[in-house]
């Protein structure tokens, strides 16, 4: 039942991002590029600081600390 | 229509609403930028799991809560500010702008106002993925609060969605799709939403440079550097590409606000070849540039993404608003007889005939005998027509240099974010001190180019409040001048001490780092911990 419920959530949010996609693309091409670029600069700064933990740990075995 | 408007008293408006305004816009871009950083530290916590990213998202968000309380306080009385000072306007497009105000009071502000207690007081009352909710729902109540004020704005900037009534002699709504998608909100609302973005990474960037040069907790301050650069660069690239793109929409709706931005006087019809003014000292008076250094084949590809579009000249553009000045007048005088007689059918269709360069004819009321253009006649005609169309030029030197230092600061702290960006990655931003004390000193700078980009906004809109629909002239209420000058000092000595205030705490907790809890100066556990909860995300101190 879970399971269903999450397949039915999730299918939802992708029916509401084409939707989202469809009316903002053609009639709020910039609302729309919001959407997506802010979404990317979380995702990249979020990777950033995931890149930092892994260098950081790096370093820390290189240091034996 | 018929009573005569004090210039001074309009003035004192104007100046009264650009400081309140530039005053709020102190706070705002940070709230804007500041919470998705919040969200994305706070996810990386999610993600990772390591507490030391709950242990920033709720430092950095104790600098958040001060800003955000001051930006409401002065939000708030903006608001009431169009009803107060500018009741013709609000009289006019209330049934419009007052919409989009309300939607934001009402949807983006509350959800924004609600999530906001939830996301201080809930971090031990909710799951950790909740909480993550909650962030981004902030995240997205601050930015979609921006989004109905800028299309508020938008509509300003590029009335759409609208059409004049003249049997109620206002403004109504006939689309609120074009409202809403208007191109000129649409670009404003990214523009400024992503200028946010700058600000809030410029903020975190250069505090956690101060942390890094004076080796106060160096964990937290190394990972809020890595997440503020790479978030800032990105933002500065964004906000960049994003303000052409607002010139590119701004050059087809607004072409005087874009021929005073770039101090044009007279077109270019060599549009390959036509120069853009690096530097140059507008003369409005003498109609010509006292002194500039123009850089050829750069202007039209810059402005129009083409080689062989014409970019209209100050004086062209005069010279087209002639004939609308002409039509103007006539439109008013035939509204001001059909508002004498609703039964005078020919007034109405002279009405309707001239109506697009109606606002014209507002603006022509101030050159004509006793502001009354039913005494333009033969006589007086060219005088009024040829002062009426100088009048559509905004002040050209203010355009020119607030647009040119907000797009200097803007590459300026692309530069710094480019090179923090790049050694945060390279894991040795420590080894580069010079570099970490321009970040702290540059903590200024987005603001400085949010406020003028305002201003580049906002002065090149005049002399209209309704770009071609409404002029600023007969926009404000008739208040007295001692009144104007009255409440003015009120508002510059409240904002002010608002401005103090948050100096004041900004400066205190920054400096005090976040090893602070509400116990006093504990350090946090090595490696991250809980010890520096925010004095009001404890349930018990709130009651204090």
């Amino acid at each position: 039942m879970k399971n269903l419920f999450t397949f039915a959530g999730m299918a939802l949010i992708l029916a509401l991002s084409l939707f989202l996609a469809v009316i903002t693309g053609d009639y709020g091409p910039w609302y729309f590029a919001w959407l997506v670029g802010t979404t990317m600069i979380v995702l990249i700064a979020v990777a950033g600081a995931v890149m930092y933990e892994k260098q950081d740990g790096e370093r820390q075995g290189k240091t034996g600390h | 229509m018929d009573m005569l408007i004090n210039p001074t008293v309009v003035e004192l408006s104007r100046l009264q609403f650009a400081l309140t305004a530039l005053y709020h816009f102190l706070f705002v871009p940070l709230t804007l930028g500041l919470t998705f950083i919040l969200a994305t530290m706070e996810s990386v916590y999610v993600i990772t799991g390591k507490p030391i990213y709950k242990e920033m998202t709720q430092f950095w968000g104790k600098l958040f809560a001060i800003n955000f309380a001051l930006g409401v306080a002065t939000g708030l009385t903006m608001e009431f500010e169009f009803g107060t000072n500018w009741s013709m306007y609000s009289h006019f497009v209330g049934d419009i702008f007052g919409t989009p105000l309300a939607i934001e009071g009402l949807m983006a502000f509350f959800m924004e106002s609600t999530f906001v207690g939830i996301m201080f007081f809930g971090w031990d009352r909710i799951s950790a993925k909740a909480h993550l909710v909650v962030t981004y729902l902030v995240a997205l109540g601050s930015n979609l609060s921006a989004l109905w004020i800028l299309i508020a704005n938008g509509f300003m900037q590029d009335p759409r969605g609208g059409t004049f009534d003249p049997n109620t002699m206002r403004l109504e709504f006939s689309s609120f799709v074009q409202l809403i998608f208007n191109e000129d909100a649409q670009a404003k609302f990214v523009h400024t939403s992503i200028a946010g973005f700058v600000t809030g990474s410029m903020f975190v960037m250069g505090i956690s440079a101060f942390y890094l040069l004076t080796n106060k907790r160096k964990d937290i301050a190394l990972r809020s550097f890595r997440i503020a650069a790479v978030f800032g660069v990105i933002s500065t690239i964004g906000v960049v590409t994003l303000g052409d793109a607002l010139g590119f929409i701004d050059a087809k709706a607004q072409p005087m606000k874009v021929a005073a931005m770039e101090a044009i006087w007279n077109t270019d019809y060599n549009t390959a070849s036509a120069s853009w003014n690096l530097i140059a000292f507008p003369d409005k008076a003498a109609g010509k540039n006292l002194f500039e250094i123009g850089i050829p084949y750069v202007l039209t590809p810059l402005l129009t993404h083409s080689e062989d579009t014409v970019i209209p000249g100050i004086h062209q553009l005069v010279d087209e608003a002639k004939p609308k000045v002409v039509n103007g007048i006539k439109a008013m005088v035939a509204l001001k007889e059909y508002n004498h007689d609703h039964s005078n059918l020919q007034a109405l269709a002279t009405f309707k005939q001239y109506q697009a360069d109606m606002g014209y004819g507002f603006l022509a009321m101030q050159y004509a005998p006793d502001q009354d253009l039913k005494k333009v006649d033969a006589s007086n005609m060219t005088s009024v027509v040829d002062k009426t169309a100088q009048e559509t030029v905004p002040n050209v030197w203010v355009e020119f240099w607030a647009f040119r230092i907000m797009v200097a600061f803007g590459f300026i702290m692309l530069a710094i974010f480019a090179f923090a960006a790049y050694f945060s990655l390279k894991n040795d931003i420590e080894k580069h001190p010079l570099l970490l004390k321009v970040a702290m000193w540059s903590i200024p700078l987005p603001w400085f180019a949010c406020e003028f980009g305002w201003i580049t906004a906002e002065n090149g809109r005049q002399p209209w409040t309704v770009y071609h629909m409404l002029p600023t002239f007969v926009s404000a209420s008739s208040h007295s001048v001692s009144y104007m000058i009255f409440s003015l000092i009120g508002f510059v000595l409240l904002y002010s001490s608002f401005i103090a205030a948050e100096m004041y705490l900004m400066f205190k907790y920054a400096r005090l780092g976040p090893q602070v809890s509400h116990h006093g100066h504990d350090k946090a556990p090595a490696g991250g911990g809980m010890a520096a909860q925010p004095a009001f995300a404890k349930p018990s101190l709130n009651k204090q």
